[in-house]
């Protein structure tokens, strides 16, 4: 089986976001640029396909850094690593690289395409979904388990509330994964090292095939809507004022 | 015009965010306009009897299945937009809408936007309002019609549910396409809740990616026994399978409403809110003072969460051995 992994670099969230100057993107320069969680679990979610049935593994990624997430790939146990060339400074947008990830599927004779369910910057929508209709492939997101026997795949996905249907699919399919079987796993700095030998392959992208009648006019910083008391930043204080918070509302006793 | 407003339900239960659907489409109409609900499913008696805010319900109808895989779904709307040529399909952002909402814009080549706040409409156009980067940016974003929105739960405050008069009511027949479907459905797993149900917990602890590692947790369960309280996760806490998935809080976990939710070290992701947001007393914990945490909490701290649970843990215990 031949699968395809889509790593996207994403700025950390995490941390403070500022605006860009013209309004229309975030500022980059001084970010710091991730893996999508949801794609880091899809790419372990490959590695053990190919640990269980012997697959091979390609992995594109797009984005700042993406040389660096290449070679933790290759780390991993990816067998191809492959850079997806994007527009510097720009959000990835599901629905622009879609047109690349089933271009490159199609030329690499893919089995499984494996990406993460979303992304914070897919605002224009999902890239499994997008991928999954251009190539007329069935596809499944939200996955958290998926079980290849030959051709056939039996996948989990997970619906809110606890709730998980299985599904059976045969190949060529694309998928959303939401989390992997195992957690992904650790790459020891010897790994990472020799990985660094790994030749990294370019791809150009496809023209997406989608028309533009949707636009980002401006973003903008939501207005802080807490009315929340704000109870400070010294944990003593902090401490001191929840127990008599939860004293009053008869919260603070098991 | 013509809006389609897509629902869901299983279990003989209509999902609370189908009558949000069909709001946030009448909050668009114009004169001679029509709301037009479509529902995919087997109980069609459920979907008659709830979402009569829509002015019709198209029901595609299965004999066997309450849960339809969206890239089916996807298709049975694909022949409803067919026929009915509507301005605008929303689809709320659920698991299922997450596939069927860029499915259907991929195969309609019509634009879509996800993960939408507000919209108004200036004839033709769409001006809208959308979450990013978890809900620290919003996108105020332009789209011409026909177009698809994905939509929050949340975002338009559901209409009544009433039901339908039957000569509203189309039903089609999905078998054929659900038969023809690639995707087949070969099983529905329930939760057991014989660990843990946190939707029936009066007092949660939830702890997200701020507290760094596995072993931090224990500081945590710590504190929530001495609460009476159960210990819950974010997402990326359970996805590092630091606790079991029942208990994890949020979209793709438990929605939960309890009396006391402590977070510590959760951001506040769109997709976490929608599991906690209507706890009695909301107190979060985060050193991030812009995390969206904060917008829906009672009470903020951004101190450290250790040295919080450390001094709160001291005086609770102090507090019990007196």
């Amino acid at each position: 089986m031949n699968i395809l992994v889509v790593l996207r670099m994403i700025p950390d969230s995490a941390g403070e976001l500022q605006l860009a100057e013209d309004g229309r993107g975030i500022d980059r320069e001084w970010l710091d640029f991730q893996l999508n969680d949801f794609d880091d679990h899809a790419l372990e979610e490959a590695i053990l396909l190919k640990e269980a049935s012997g697959a091979k593994v390609t992995v594109v990624a797009v984005g700042e850094g993406a040389n660096r997430v290449l070679q933790m790939a290759a780390a991993r146990g990816a067998d191809e690593v492959v850079a997806l060339q994007s527009e510097e400074d720009a959000m990835i947008s599901s629905r622009e690289i879609a047109a690349s990830i089933a271009a490159m599927a199609r030329a690499k004779s893919v089995d499984l395409v494996l990406c993460g369910v979303q992304s914070t910057e897919d605002v224009f929508g999902q890239l499994a979904p997008y991928v999954g209709a251009l190539l007329d492939w069935p596809h499944v997101s939200g996955t958290n388990r998926i079980v290849a026997n030959g051709a056939v795949l039996r996948v989990t996905q997970e619906r809110g509330a606890g709730v998980a249907v299985t599904y059976e699919l045969a190949t060529p399919a694309v998928l959303g994964v939401q989390t992997a079987s195992k957690a992904p796993r650790y790459v020891s700095g010897s790994k990472l090292r020799e990985a660094s030998k790994t030749p990294i392959g370019r791809a150009t992208p496809e023209l997406s095939g989608f028309e533009l009648t949707a636009e980002i006019i401006t973003l903008r910083l939501p207005v802080q809507g807490g009315s929340g008391e704000n109870l400070g930043g010294n944990a003593e204080t902090v401490a001191d004022r929840l127990v008599t918070i939860l004293a009053a509302k008869g919260l603070a006793r098991n | 015009m013509k809006l389609i407003a897509c629902t869901e339900g299983h279990s003989g239960k209509i999902e609370a965010f189908s009558l949000e659907m069909i709001a946030a489409a009448r909050s668009l109409t114009q004169a001679d306009d029509e709301v037009v609900a479509f529902f995919a499913g087997r109980d069609a008696e459920g979907a008659s009897a709830c979402l009569g805010a829509a002015d019709r319900l198209i029901v595609a109808r299965s004999t066997r299945s309450d849960v339809i895989p969206a890239e089916t779904y996807a298709l049975l709307l694909r022949d409803v937009i067919i026929a009915e040529s509507p301005g605008l399909v929303l689809v709320p952002y659920s698991a299922n809408g997450l596939d069927v909402a860029a499915d259907i814009a991929a195969r309609t080549g019509w634009p879509l936007i996800s993960y939408v706040n507000e919209i108004k409409r200036l004839g033709e156009n769409l001006t809208i309002v959308a979450q990013m980067y978890g809900g620290k940016i919003l996108a105020e974003c332009e789209v011409r019609l026909p177009a698809v929105l994905m939509i929050n739960p949340g975002a338009f405050a559901a209409a009544a549910p009433a039901p339908i008069a039957p000569v509203n009511v189309q039903t089609i027949d999905a078998e054929p396409v659900l038969t023809s479907g690639k995707v087949k459905m070969v099983a529905i797993d329930m939760p057991d809740y014989a660990d843990v149900d946190l939707t029936t917990a009066d007092r949660i602890v939830c702890v997200g990616r701020g507290i760094g590692d596995e072993a931090s947790i224990d500081l945590a369960r710590n504190l929530a026994t001495m609460l009476g309280a159960e210990i819950a996760g974010s997402r990326p806490v359970v996805d590092n399978g630091w606790l079991p998935k029942l208990r994890q809080v949020g979209k793709s976990g438990q929605k939960v409403k309890p009396k006391l939710y402590l977070a510590l070290g959760v951001s506040g992701a769109p997709e976490h809110l929608e599991g906690m947001s209507q706890a009695d007393l909301i107190i979060a914990v985060n050193t991030d003072p812009k995390a969206p945490i904060f917008n829906v909490a009672h009470y903020g701290a951004t101190c450290d969460l250790f040295d919080l649970v450390a001094n709160l843990s001291d005086r609770l215990r102090a507090g019990s051995g007196r």
